[in-house]
């Protein structure tokens, strides 16, 4: 479904991403760890389109999607939760959600300006979406709520809603589980399940290793900007350059 | 049902807005013209700023373009109609064929090359003197002809731009609470994830850039035929400066903010400019009282109330009827909706 082939990106010299192989199948939940710094969340930026590489080459279903910015990307079935909350505030949940379902319709300025039949069909269906979306996360209640208001937990749920409204085949998660309490945590275990059965392409970062062990299918470990380790969790674990680069010795590692 | 209320409002302030064309006097009557020709660039400008997140000091600019569009044609000959709107289309040409490069830039810079562009523009008016009358102006400007009625009497324009600033307000608010609109709120907000939700943030900022240039278009060319005479003196710089600072000081995003902006500006620069010119004022007093205002309102709004008026009165409302009524503590906060 997604594949990435030598990516490279550099800060001021410096190395984010340095040549990353990856390949991520249709229903995959892959995990990808690595201390911080290690380029996580650049390699995301690079996939999702925010940020261009300086070498390598990202495709989605075998065709390369390099020349195309971030919005195109999206329409193509890129969806991206970011690390640092990017809610729209100022807009209610509902609206926030609907807006992830953006590529799902097509009126414009015109036929909102004169609500037009078709308008008003669009308008009914992505409410409905963001609805339904919303319930998913555990947030169904609140719709009409402003975004602005929310506790954090419930921010990236609400992110995680706008990335899934947009229906996406690969799913960019950059740290979603970060400030989840244990019942929202838990939902958000389950939500995963159910994404991948569905099909979706799931790249996933997150810190807490125990969790990733335990969900992921397979796992990517980054440091300094390269693939360090990649295999099923517990080959990722018994990984002795992961165990001492990451993991910080045996009896850290999970059991 | 916040719809419904919202309908009414807008119902009510349209029929105020009627009443009032045909009840002011002579003597008041014009400076109500001008007021709702102000308040429907306003509104334009405010939608641009709060929603877009942009700033264009050449609105003027594309209210001079709509003018001087209906006002060329309709000299050369052409229906009044077809020239009035042609006002809009040819304010928001111009928006489109700069805002290609200029989107590019962002903020002040943004800022600065719509100023620039209004000198040019304004330079250019003044050199075309064939076309445009050049300094002297554009004389001769046939009344608007409507078919069935000849618009010839101040009153005549207050009922048309009455109607013209009640139907930008509808299609303004029908734009902002639809998929376009929640797209340039959500770019205001955060350019980065409105562009990985699938919203293309370039061409959406130069749509509404040229929305709201059509906007200032359109009350342009409503200006042409009311006065029936253009000078590039009408069109001054200041003039974009005062769109900007009634849209700060009414609520920029806001759609009401923007009409009320434009009153509150434009009657405290009357009133004042009136005790400027009474006798014994020194003859700069007028001008100095103006660009007095403009500097006082926008230094004010922008420390006390950086939000603008009309949110911040809205806000004290909503905590007031919160707090009358404790059952619904936890209804929507205002904001909440697009309206205002
Ligand atoms: N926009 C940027 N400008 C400069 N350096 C950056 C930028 N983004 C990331 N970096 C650097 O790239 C490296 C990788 O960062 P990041 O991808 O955020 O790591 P991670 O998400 O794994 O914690 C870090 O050294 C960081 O300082
Ligand atoms: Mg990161």
């Amino acid at each position: 479904m997604l594949g990435v082939e030598g990516l490279s990106r550099r800060f001021g010299g410096i190395y984010a991403v340095r040549e990353v192989r990856l390949q991520v199948e249709q229903g995959e939940l892959r995990g990808v760890l690595g201390p911080n710094g290690a380029g996580k969340s650049t390699l995301f930026h690079l996939i999702a389109g925010q940020l261009s590489p300086d070498s390598g080459s990202v495709r989605l279903r075998g065709e390369a999607i390099d020349r195309l910015g971030p919005a195109r990307r999206a329409e193509a079935g890129i969806a991206i939760v970011y690390q640092n909350d990017r809610i729209f505030r100022g807009m209610t949940l509902r609206e926030n959600v609907m807006v992830g379902a953006h590529s799902r319709a097509s009126h414009g300025f015109f036929a909102a300006a004169l609500r037009t039949p078709r308008f008003r069909k669009e308008e009914r269906e992505l409410a409905a979406t963001a609805d339904a979306v919303l319930d998913e996360v555990g947030l169904g209640g609140q719709a009409d709520q402003l975004a602005d208001s929310l506790p954090l937990g419930q921010q990236r749920s609400l992110q995680l809603a706008r990335a899934l409204a947009a229906a996406p085949s690969v799913l960019l998660l950059d740290e979603p589980a970060s400030g989840l309490r244990t019942g929202e945590r838990q939902r958000f275990a389950a939500t995963l399940q159910k994404l991948r059965s569905r099909g979706v392409a799931i790249l996933w970062i997150e810190h807490d290793v125990r969790l990733v062990t335990s969900l992921a299918d397979r796992i990517t470990v980054l440091d300094l900007g390269s693939v360090l380790a990649e295999g099923t969790p517990s080959e990722i674990r018994a990984h002795p350059g992961v165990i001492a680069a990451y993991l910080g010795g045996p009896e850290e590692a999970l059991d | 049902m916040r719809f419904a209320r919202e309908h009414a409002v807008i119902g009510a302030a349209l029929l105020t807005s009627l009443a009032l064309s045909a009840l002011l006097g002579e003597s008041v009557l014009s400076l109500y013209v001008l007021l709702l020709l102000t308040a429907i660039v306003t509104v334009g400008v405010s939608v641009l700023m709060g929603h877009a997140g942009q700033v264009s000091l050449g609105q003027g600019a594309f209210y001079a373009c709509g003018a001087y569009a209906a006002g060329i044609l309709s000299t050369n000959g052409v229906p009044t109609l077809i020239g009035l709107c042609a006002a809009p289309v040819a304010a928001a040409a111009l928006a489109a064929a700069i805002g290609i490069p200029l989107l590019l830039l962002r903020g002040h810079h943004l800022a600065f090359a719509t100023l620039a562009m209004h000198i040019i523009f304004l330079s250019l008016i003044g050199e075309l003197r064939e076309v445009t009358g050049g300094d002297i102006g554009l004389q001769g400007i046939p009344r608007l002809d409507l078919f069935v009625v000849e618009l010839d009497s101040p009153r005549d324009y207050a009922f048309l731009s009455s109607i013209a600033l009640f139907c930008v307000i509808v299609l303004l608010r029908n734009i902002l609470g639809s998929r376009p609109g929640r797209a340039l709120r959500a770019l205001s907000s955060s350019e980065v994830a409105a562009a990985s939700s699938g919203i293309p943030v370039g061409r959406y900022k130069l749509a509404v850039f040229t929305l709201s240039a059509g906007i200032a278009g359109l009350a342009g060319g409503i200006y042409t035929f009311y006065l029936g005479y253009l000078a590039p003196g009408s069109f001054p710089v200041m003039l974009s400066i005062q769109y900007v600072v009634m849209a700060a000081v009414g609520g920029m995003g806001t759609v009401s903010g923007g009409v009320v902006g434009s009153a509150l500006v434009l009657l405290t620069v009357d009133a004042l400019s009136r005790v400027a010119t009474l006798s014994g004022m020194p003859s700069v007093a007028p001008i100095i009282a103006s660009y007095a205002v403009y500097a006082v309102l926008l230094v004010s709004a922008v420390l006390f109330l950086p939000e603008g008026l009309v949110p911040f009165v809205g806000r004290l409302w909503s905590r007031r009827a919160r707090a009358r009524s404790p059952e619904h503590a936890d209804a929507p906060a205002e904001g909440a909706s697009v309206s205002r």
